[in-house]
């Protein structure tokens, strides 16, 4: 029966092919449009580490008390977003979670060995040993450090898939020296390429997005020893001591934090902890801490930018359109068939089979629809990429997804639209249309 | 023509002239709400620095085991090494005049502290964004003087980058000064940076000087800069550099080349190019700003195509539907311009009555991102824009299918069905 | 095979109740080919609706094949009507898209027939009604005699116990509205039951039985059916002409 309707439908929308051609359209761009938008959106509020994003967390110390704002400030209330060295250090002393890691953001210099070469500007991360068991880092060659490295201050290194080619042209480097601003380290693992987006430790001082894979980890207590300073945001209440020692000593935040708590337990034992911890340490305001998950945290640091979920309810907004407009013009071509509708009626056709015949015709015109949106969201995918900021545009991408939700969607989407004309269709009462004269 | 009998018609296509009139409603909400988004976005592009932007760009390089260190020595010996690089750049054929700096704006890269006017004070008068620049630095930027006096040579600190803030004097954004002086008479008062006790007097005022960021947390601050006579010494520098007239690529390539050649141990940022145009910097900012505006463009089009011609093919149906009465109006005496008055008149009926909700409808969806998306109050003459532009396009897509009418002959009264 | 007691029809608008029958009593029995007569607007074609199950009534009771069709619901009044009825209107009713062999398909799809059946089926009503070359041509391409021959195809396609015809030659003129008379008596000689509804006296006197209808009500059942004979057919054929 169900090839009976698809043939019904192909002989009505031959009919009409203006109008026809027309729906289809209407569909397509309306198809295209959202799912262009949708591209970057899904783009930039992926789940970073799906596999473990709920473990982890984020804790927050008010560490500069109820007056350092004011009540007008929208974040009133709120402890910073980062963490003063003294209390990123403490907490790594306390080692009160399974993993956990303080860290800073890095650019040095590489100096290579070929004295021929240019230094190369990197960026990177000082972190602790337990950071790449908590972030899940895939490693190419060797390993991450140990507690021991951290503790000893070794002079060791992580570095990325793309400054091991530069370096040591992609072998396995391990074991190996290179200089960073002067002072040697020894490579203890290469990171196959990975590049988790957003970047989920450190949200602070990249905002989220940023092109490149880093090059560069080092152990955080070498980099404070070797005084390579942070780059990126330091936020102050009052103005700290001179030079990088001064910053240490003082309030001023510029440390991530994150720690992996595996369930509730271990999250309720960790709040409890904290808020004691800010409880003896700033015992002149009650205590205001905040422990949130990633997924809680992303959100709360708004990553996903606000043009981006706007082109999106616009672009929403004009899939409605597109579907009214359907609507409209299917209801005009359905009731222009009443007769048809009344001859079937009268010749047996019970409700459900108008039903079944008029809403294969919608969906006929959504799977044409549909087609021509996979061609346009591939154009306008790559459009997006021209005009919108490079970090974000370069993660919208054409996967096998994307083109089935399009088809989905479209289908879907004129299903809808044929509903009530179809209903209305279904109510043609086959006698009206017999009583000829 | 009275409109009795046209409502009545319509009556009785009363779902077709709901979604019509809903479709209407609905682009002209999104419509509204999309050319006033473009509308900020081209304002927001467009709005002046305050700097002279021809022939202005920007050199960020690292140096390669410079002394690390905040004492004396140290900053001494760096601050030699930004000397010794101004020294190159001002020597360029090509090179009007260069200063070291430590962000521009649109760059991003933000100092920023609080102002009081009262020594060692906790509560700021006014949040600042700071430029450190050395020798020809308005010269360089190109910022417009409306009071007092530039700074002269002798009166060029130097400091360690992480050393406090206290410059003995500063120049001020008019903005900036006439917030903290409301009188007007900022000239020559003393301030404090950062809670300090240590004065600093204002001895000029420029016309316009943005902050370096744009994105929202700066807001507060977006024209309140203050220019600070000092070098600062880091393991990093930058430095604004003005090029000849018509001189700024030429003037560019010179600037790495020369800086590189003095001394190979450093690395540039701007992806190893070292240098930034002005106008690349511009862009590089308004980027989403200008891709939002685009999309919202091509968002408007694509909507206005598809309910034009959405009119034009309902309107074509009930033509084709009204056949019969069309051509016996024509035989009891309608002219053809009555035909055509007829369907302009129905379109304009539905369009109008669409506009109304629409009206509503963009409001709503205004208020709506105006309080989850940090977007303006949209104003009147949007909205009735939106309904002017919605009205005509239902004129436009109605006369085609209303001409075909108006050229139903009158016999077809005679035929039946 | 087609039994009303006391049928009642009743359109209501805001401001009248009109009674279109009333007190309606009729009984076809299997095999008869029975006019239905009367003036215009007098319900005829009220009561052929109701008869076909294209629309309820008010009052009364209907039995279609001894079946009480009151209490159904749409689908299985769509059924009745697709099993047991033929349908033959005045206006052919042909849907304009579809072509011969489709239109007749369209109540064989909706029984659910298989392919090579729905075939074998069309086939054998377009030889029927004697239009086996036309299977391809479209409605508007036959003249309206072929067309009527079309849907008659169509109402027979479906073997049903019931055929209902609407002024079937309404449309016609003398020479075709006489072979489709002719091919409608050829019918009711294999069996089929035929109600008739028309205002043409000559047409209903061809018929076995007469039935007047008046202002909603039978008004006279001729008492003694009449049967067929050869002669009278050509008798009336000749009259018709």
């Amino acid at each position: 029966m169900f090839s009976y309707y698809i043939e019904l439908a192909l002989r009505s929308l031959k009919r009409s092919p203006g109008l026809t051609l027309l729906m289809i359209l209407t569909i397509g761009f309306g198809v295209a449009a959202s799912m262009t938008t949708w591209s970057v959106f899904r783009a930039v509020s992926g789940d970073p580490i799906p596999s473990k994003s709920s473990k982890l967390f984020v804790p927050q110390i008010d560490m500069w008390g109820p007056s350092s704002s004011s009540p007008k400030d929208p974040d009133y209330g709120q402890p910073p977003d980062a963490m003063d060295y003294n209390d990123a250090v403490a907490l790594m002393g306390d080692h009160r979670a399974k993993l956990q890691s303080a860290t800073y953001s890095v650019t040095p210099s590489v100096v290579p060995a070929d004295p021929g070469k240019h230094p190369l500007h990197v960026s990177g991360h000082a972190v602790y040993g337990e950071f790449f068991p908590m972030v899940d880092a895939p490693f190419q060659y060797g390993s991450g450090w140990n507690a021991a490295d951290d503790e000893h201050r070794a002079q060791v290194a992580v570095i990325g898939s793309k400054l091991n080619d530069k370096l040591f042209d992609g072998a396995n480097s391990v074991g190996k020296t290179f200089n960073v601003d002067g002072r040697d380290y020894r490579v203890i693992g290469v990171l196959a390429a990975w590049n988790p987006q957003p970047r989920f430790y450190d949200v602070e001082n990249t905002g989220g997005f940023v092109g490149d894979a880093e090059d560069l980890f080092l152990p955080f207590t070498t980099a404070i020893a070797a005084g390579m300073p942070n780059t990126g945001n330091t936020n102050c209440t009052k103005v700290p001591d001179a030079g990088f020692e001064g910053l240490q000593r003082s309030s001023c935040v510029w440390i991530s934090y994150m720690a992996q708590l595996d369930d509730a337990a271990a999250v309720g034992a960790y709040r409890n902890y904290l808020e004691g911890f800010a409880r003896t340490r700033y015992a002149s305001w009650p205590s205001n801490v905040r422990l949130r998950s990633l997924p809680e945290w992303l959100d709360h640091l708004h990553v996903v930018p606000s043009d981006t979920k706007v082109s999106l309810l616009i672009a929403l907004g004009l899939l409605i359109v597109c579907l009214v407009n359907t609507a409209g013009l299917l209801l005009a071509k359905f009731l222009r068939r009443s007769s048809e509708i009344g001859v079937r009626r009268a010749l047996g056709a019970p409700r459900t089979a108008i039903y079944a015949q008029f809403l294969t015709e919608g969906a006929m015109i959504g799977l044409a629809g549909g087609v021509l949106g996979l061609v346009l969201t591939g154009i306008g995918v790559a459009s997006v990429a021209e005009v919108l900021p490079r970090d974000i545009a370069d993660l919208a991408h054409l996967d096998v997804s994307l083109l089935a939700t399009t088809l989905a969607v479209s289908v879907l989407a004129s299903v809808l639209a044929a509903l009530y004309p179809t209903f209305r269709a279904s109510r043609v009462q086959p006698a009206w249309q017999l009583k000829s004269n | 023509m009275t409109l009795h009998p046209m409502l009545s018609a319509l009556r009785r296509h009363k779902a077709g002239v709901v979604l019509i009139a809903l479709q209407i409603a609905l682009t002209l909400a999104i419509v509204c709400n999309a050319i006033f988004i473009i509308g900020q976005r081209i304002e927001r592009i467009h709005r002046p620095t305050g700097l002279d932007e021809n022939n202005l760009f920007m050199v960020a390089q690292q140096w390669v085991g410079a002394p690390t260190g905040d004492d004396q020595a140290t900053t001494d010996k760096i601050d030699s090494m930004v000397q010794a690089d101004l020294a190159i750049l001002r020597n360029l054929a090509d090179v009007e005049s260069a200063t070291s700096i430590n962000s521009l704006p649109l760059a991003n890269s933000t100092w920023s502290g609080g102002i009081s006017v009262k020594p060692a004070e906790k509560n700021e008068t006014a949040h600042v964004a700071y430029y450190f620049g050395g020798k020809d630095l308005l010269r360089t930027l190109g910022v417009r003087l409306v009071a007092g006096r530039d700074f002269t040579d002798p009166e060029v600190q130097h400091r360690a980058f992480r050393a406090p803030n206290q410059p003995p004097i500063v120049i001020l954004s008019k903005v900036l000064a006439d917030k903290l002086f409301p009188g007007g008479d900022a000239l020559g008062k003393t301030i404090y940076f950062d809670g300090s006790s240590s004065p600093s007097i204002i001895t000029g005022i420029v016309e316009r000087l943005q902050s370096p960021s744009v994105d929202i947390w700066s807001n507060d601050f977006a024209w309140n800069t203050a220019l600070i006579p000092t070098r600062l010494d880091a393991t990093y520098s930058r430095y604004a550099v003005r090029a000849k007239p018509g001189r700024l690529t030429v003037a560019m390539q010179e600037a790495t080349a020369a800086l590189y050649k003095a001394n190979p141990m450093r690395v540039f940022n701007f992806d190893g190019k070292g240098t930034r145009a002005f106008a690349d910097l511009r862009a590089q900012t308004y980027r989403a700003d200008r891709g939002m505006a685009i999309l919202m463009g091509v968002i408007c089009v694509i909507l206005l195509a598809v309910t034009g011609a959405g009119i034009v093919g309902l309107t074509s149906f009930w033509v084709g539907q009204r056949q019969k009465q069309i051509g016996v109006r024509r035989a009891l005496g309608a002219r053809k311009v009555d035909i055509l008055r007829y369907f302009q008149t129905e379109n304009l009926l539905i369009a109008g009555g669409g506009a109304v909700i629409g009206v509503v409808l963009a409001v709503g969806l205004n208020m709506w991102l105006l309080q989850r998306f940090e977007m303006a109050r949209i104003p009147v003459w949007y909205v009735l824009l939106g309904v002017g532009v919605v009205l005509a396009l239902g004129q436009a897509a109605v006369f085609a299918p209303a001409r075909r009418a108006s050229n139903v002959p009158p016999v077809v009264a005679t035929r039946s069905v | 095979m087609l039994k009303m007691t006391h049928l009642s029809k009743v359109y209501r608008t805001e401001v009248v109740e009109t009674y279109a029958l009333r007190d309606f009593n009729i009984d076809v029995k299997p095999g008869e080919f029975v006019a239905v007569t009367g003036p215009s607007g007098s319900g005829k074609t009220t009561f052929l609706t109701i008869a076909g199950l294209l629309e309820t009534f008010t009052g009364g009771e209907y039995r279609l094949d001894d079946v009480d069709v009151s209490n159904l619901n749409d689908n299985q009044r769509s059924r009745i009507r697709n099993e047991k009825i033929g349908f033959i209107f005045q206006a052919f009713n042909l849907i304009p898209d579809l072509n011969v062999f489709d239109n007749i398909d369209v109540p064989l799809r909706y029984r659910g027939m298989k392919s090579a059946e729905r075939k074998q089926r069309i086939m054998d009503a377009l030889e029927r009604v004697g239009l086996t070359s036309r299977a391809k041509h479209y409605p508007a391409e036959l003249s309206g005699g072929q067309q009527q021959r079309v849907a008659i195809a169509r109402a027979l396609a479906g073997s049903p116990k019931l055929l209902l015809a609407d002024e079937p030659t309404g449309n016609l003129d003398t020479q075709m509205a006489r072979s489709v008379l002719e091919l409608l008596e050829e019918i009711h000689r294999e069996g089929a039951t035929i109600v008739m509804v028309t205002h043409d006296p000559e047409l209903a006197a061809r018929a076995q039985r007469n039935v007047h209808i008046i202002d909603g009500q039978v008004v006279d059942i001729a008492e003694e059916p009449r049967f067929h004979h050869a002669e009278q057919i050509a008798k009336a054929g000749a009259a018709g002409a």
